[in-house]
């Protein structure tokens, strides 16, 4: 009986064709995500051999001013890519990857973003992730539509009916054959992923890939409360596709536009007006108030006195912290409305798988917003160490060969994700454990 | 072709549209998501509006409040320019969301335009938005494949096709009519789309221009057309399929390629074969070539060097303080021609990649409508591609006539004279900051938007050439059973 199962479901010509399809997709999609990390990677290459070349002749042009040095010099800071971010490239096509920064004003430069085509974005990309959300839930109604309606409109079904003790176990093993078919597909794709993207085989692609057969278990139980209504074929394709766009587009977006309009950030607007007036302004203004709060910020360099000069670069840097300092405000409040939209994204992802998994995929690729914050905070501590550094050099007019700066390497963040399996998994397994109950219900409720 | 029968026919799908519980509850679903996309569409233009154009002033009035200073000074304090929103832009959200919105417009220096809606984003917005503009290009045509896939397909399952064409019906009378029937509902859409945007435009008292009034007008018809190619597109499938379940796979098969997977295919294939700089390739490629050409920074630049010996030759001067003008200005106006030289050779370069990228997609519209209606409504509604490029030129056209105004005052106002460290700085008036215009976006007008997209228009209309010239060749060609 198994047996004829598969041998009928694997003969049709509509599975076949489903499956070539997604599995295309689906190399497709390890081949853009193996591109994206080439690209990050050789940026950051390019930006370690930049440094060194970008020191070295400023050094050569001004060993002598140690002040105008450092207005030139600067200093790459990188967020670390993990190969997972391969699956899901989330928001790292966006938000940039490396901070290449001078010691001046950071407001002015790390919101900086990298060069991308809006339109690209726009499109969205096809990686690995794409084909989860997105294709494999088509695959799985393509396959399960007609579980029972085609039974029944092939007028097998009073057939099996009668043959079978209970008709809802052949519907079952309908469902066993089709769904080891997809996990397969599945599986193929990962075994294809791991080696092709030099995914190390750790906790964390487990999670990924638990997060993944979660999701299309979830979709599978939709498939079969759907056919639990024994409606016609025709009736259940409609009804299972506009389960698809509302839970691929039309919820997602629909959020999405709640968010916006909700959180709007004006904030980033303001700090870019801050930072610059707080700095500009010090120039026109009495030295004085200007050299106190920065004492005040750093009074570890109180002992250097400002010169009695028109310009030292005592007095620029100062100003230049004031810049940072006046619009620490607005930073502050900008944050924290980036962590409610993405802590209001996840609250409201909990009650919609897509939009769980994709944001889950993202986290775990470390791609999104959160990880991006984390990013801009250590980035902040990155600046502070080198200012803190070379603060004492400039005030004391050192020579820039007393520097090593062989030192002055790209540094890096790196961020531990923590894997919160309950987060991760909980929300599809309720939501899949309603799902089944409600099959149960409608089928003990008329085929007993 | 007769009327009456026509008028039969189309009668019938709506009739059959109206008495379907599903398709009714559908229709309200995608009516009420219009109405969600508009109240939200509103509120963001109105916010983001509100913000930059108060931001905008901020920066304005910072300007001419500076004090008397130093032109240099003033050429780095420089400008803050923000791209203000298009009043169509509630219709179509294009892709504003992924560009920047505010640039920091200063001396030696091209920033990128920061700020995106997208780097704010939790990667939900790659799920995309809803906008009135994609509820009418993705919703509303899989509203139609619903209504249309059995128009023709269950007639012929129980039997009354033959009844119809026996009856003296012909093949072109029962197509056209049921497009027709079909169109009626989705014109009820369209009419709805635009009674909400007419709507919105006030709310958002974003104001009606001539232009405007050309742009909506224009978006309505194109619209109008691309629906027009859906409702054909159903019944044809309709027709020719064997059953109604065939021609619903078909439909949501059409649906599914032509909305979801083709965009994102052939926006990939545009990446991947003209691939674009990263920052960092972009930032060293420009930074070699202007230090090929000369290297301001460095105290003895070959080329800098050479300029300083010319220009003290001409002037029969034996050091810079004898020139009657101020020459680090010139020098610096020098450097900043020929770097913004560069960064413009390698910037349009990177727009043209970008473009070349885009062509797949927009040359995609032979191929699928959709494509070329997306294109048409950015066009329409400032929200487009070439919108983002005039903005990010313009910024950086502006930017320069700053940059070298401040040159030109410092040339001709400044003294050459090296100052001792205890003397004041030198400064000039500040009337001269009042006197240096505000920036200010010069969107397309309407017409040249149009011209822009010629190629989508053209691919729409050839859909609608084919689809009429399939129709009347099919109709000879269909059987009954």
């Amino acid at each position: 009986m198994l047996f004829l199962l598969i041998k009928n479901f694997i003969s049709s010509r509509v599975v076949l064709t489903g499956m070539l399809i997604v599995l295309l997709a689906g190399l497709i999609g390890i081949y853009n995500g193996k591109r994206h990390l080439e690209r990050l990677q050789a940026s950051i290459e390019q930006t370690a051999h930049f440094q060194q070349e970008h020191i070295g002749r400023n050094i050569q042009y001004h060993n002598k001013d140690m002040g105008l040095l450092l207005y030139y010099l600067r200093f790459a800071y990188i967020n670390q890519v993990n190969p997972v971010n391969g699956l899901s490239i989330g928001q790292r096509d966006v938000n940039s990857s490396i901070q290449f920064i001078n010691i001046r004003n950071l407001e002015a430069q790390k919101y900086d973003t990298d060069l991308y085509n809006p339109v690209n974005l726009l499109a969205g990309n096809l990686d690995l992730g794409f084909v989860l959300v997105y294709l494999f839930p088509l695959l799985i109604v393509a396959v399960t539509y007609n579980l029972l309606s085609e039974e029944k409109e092939g007028g097998t079904w009073p057939l099996l009916a009668v043959q079978s003790h209970s008709p809802v176990r052949v519907l079952l093993q309908k469902l066993a054959v089709r769904a080891m078919a997809i996990f397969a597909l599945l599986a193929l794709l990962f075994c294809i992923a791991v080696p092709v993207l030099s995914i190390p085989i750790n906790q964390l692609l487990l999670a990924v890939i638990g997060l993944s057969v979660f999701y299309l278990l979830f979709w599978f139980a939709v498939c079969f409360w759907v056919v639990s209504w024994k409606r016609s074929s025709a009736g259940n394709a409609a009804s299972l596709l506009t389960v698809w766009v509302l839970l691929t587009f039309i919820l997602p977006a629909g959020i999405n536009n709640y968010i916006t309009a909700k959180y709007p950030v004006p904030e980033a607007l303001a700090t870019t007006v801050e930072q610059r007036e707080g700095y500009h302004a010090k120039w026109d203004q009495d030295k004085r108030p200007t050299m106190e709060s920065f004492y005040a910020h750093y009074p570890q360099f109180r002992k250097y006195p400002l010169p009695d000069k028109q310009f030292s670069w005592l007095w620029y840097y100062a100003m230049q912290q004031g810049g940072d300092d006046d619009a620490r405000e607005q930073v502050a409040e900008m944050k924290s409305k980036l962590r409610q939209r993405a802590a209001a994204s996840k609250r409201i992802g909990l009650l919609v798988p897509t939009l769980h998994t994709q944001l889950h995929l993202n986290t775990l690729g470390q791609a999104d917003l959160e990880n991006h914050l984390g990013f801009l905070d250590s980035t902040e501590r990155f600046h502070e160490r080198l200012r803190l550094h070379f603060y004492p050099s400039i005030f004391e007019e050192r020579e820039a060969r007393a520097e090593n700066w062989s030192r002055f390497q790209p540094e890096y963040f790196t961020e531990n994700p923590d894997l919160d399996r309950m987060a991760l998994y909980l929300p599809l397994v309720l939501i899949t454990g309603v799902l089944v109950a409600l099959c149960w219900f409608n089928f003990r409720r008329v085929m007993n | 072709m007769r009327k009456s029968v026509l008028n039969l026919m189309a009668k019938q799908v709506v009739a059959t549209a109206m008495g379907n519980k599903a398709v009714l509850l559908l229709m309200w679903l995608v009516v009420a998501l219009m109405v969600y996309a508009t109240i939200t569409g509103v509120a963001t233009f109105r916010t983001q509006t509100g913000i930059r154009k108060q931001f905008q002033q901020e920066v304005r009035k910072h300007w001419e409040e500076m004090p008397d200073k130093h032109p240099h000074r003033m050429a780095h304090y420089g400008y803050i320019a923000f791209r203000a929103k298009h009043p169509l832009s509630i219709f179509d959200f294009g892709v504003e969301s992924y560009t920047g919105n505010a640039v920091f417009l200063e001396a030696h220096k091209q920033n990128s335009v920061n700020f995106s809606e997208a780097s704010f984003s939790t990667g939900l917005l790659r799920f995309g938005e809803m906008s009135m503009a994609t509820i009418l290009q993705v919703l509303v045509p899989l509203v139609l494949f619903f209504i249309g896939f059995g128009l023709i397909a269950t007639d012929r399952e129980n039997g009354t096709l033959k009844l119809l064409l026996s009856q003296g019906a012909s093949w072109k009378e029962i197509m056209t009519g049921r497009s027709l029937g079909l169109m009626v509902v989705a014109f009820t859409f369209l009419l709805a789309a635009l009674l909400l945007l007419l709507t919105g435009m006030i709310v958002s008292s974003a104001g009606f221009t001539l232009d405007g009034s050309l742009r909506l007008l224009f978006l309505m018809l194109t619209y109008g057309l691309y629906l027009a190619i859906i409702c054909v597109t159903a019944v044809v499938v309709s027709a020719v399929a064997a059953r109604a379940r065939a021609a619903l796979a078909g439909l949501i098969g059409v649906w599914l390629l032509f909305a979801i997977v083709l965009p994102r295919t052939t926006q990939a294939i545009g990446t991947y074969l003209y691939p674009a700089p990263s920052r960092i390739a972009f930032e060293t490629g420009v930074e070699k070539n202007i230090l090929q050409l000369g290297d301001s920074h460095n105290p003895d630049d070959p080329y800098f060097k050479r300029l300083k010996d010319s220009v003290l030759k001409v002037h029969g001067a034996t050091s810079i303080e004898e020139l009657p003008f101020n020459y680090a200005g010139f020098q610096m106006r020098e450097g900043e021609r020929m770097s913004s030289e560069v960064y413009n050779r390698h910037q349009q370069a990177l727009l043209r990649t970008y473009e070349q990228q885009n062509k797949v997609a927009r040359l995609s519209a032979f191929l699928n409508p959709f494509a070329a209606v997306k294109h048409l409504s950015m066009a329409m509604s400032g929200t487009d591609f070439q919108s983002y490029m005039r903005f990010q030129q313009q910024t950086e056209a502006y930017r320069y006539r700053l940059a070298q105004h401040m040159n030109e005052l410092q040339i001709k106002l400044v003294s050459n004279k090296k100052l001792l460290p205890a003397d004041k700085p030198y400064s000039i008036s500040s009337a001269h900051w009042k006197a240096f215009p505000d920036f200010s976006y010069q969107g397309l007008t309407g017409a040249a938007a149009i011209g822009a997209e010629a190629l989508s228009l053209a691919a729409l209309l050839f859909w609608a050439a084919l689809l009429t010239v399939l129709v009347s060749s099919l109709s000879k060609k269909l059987k009954a059973v």
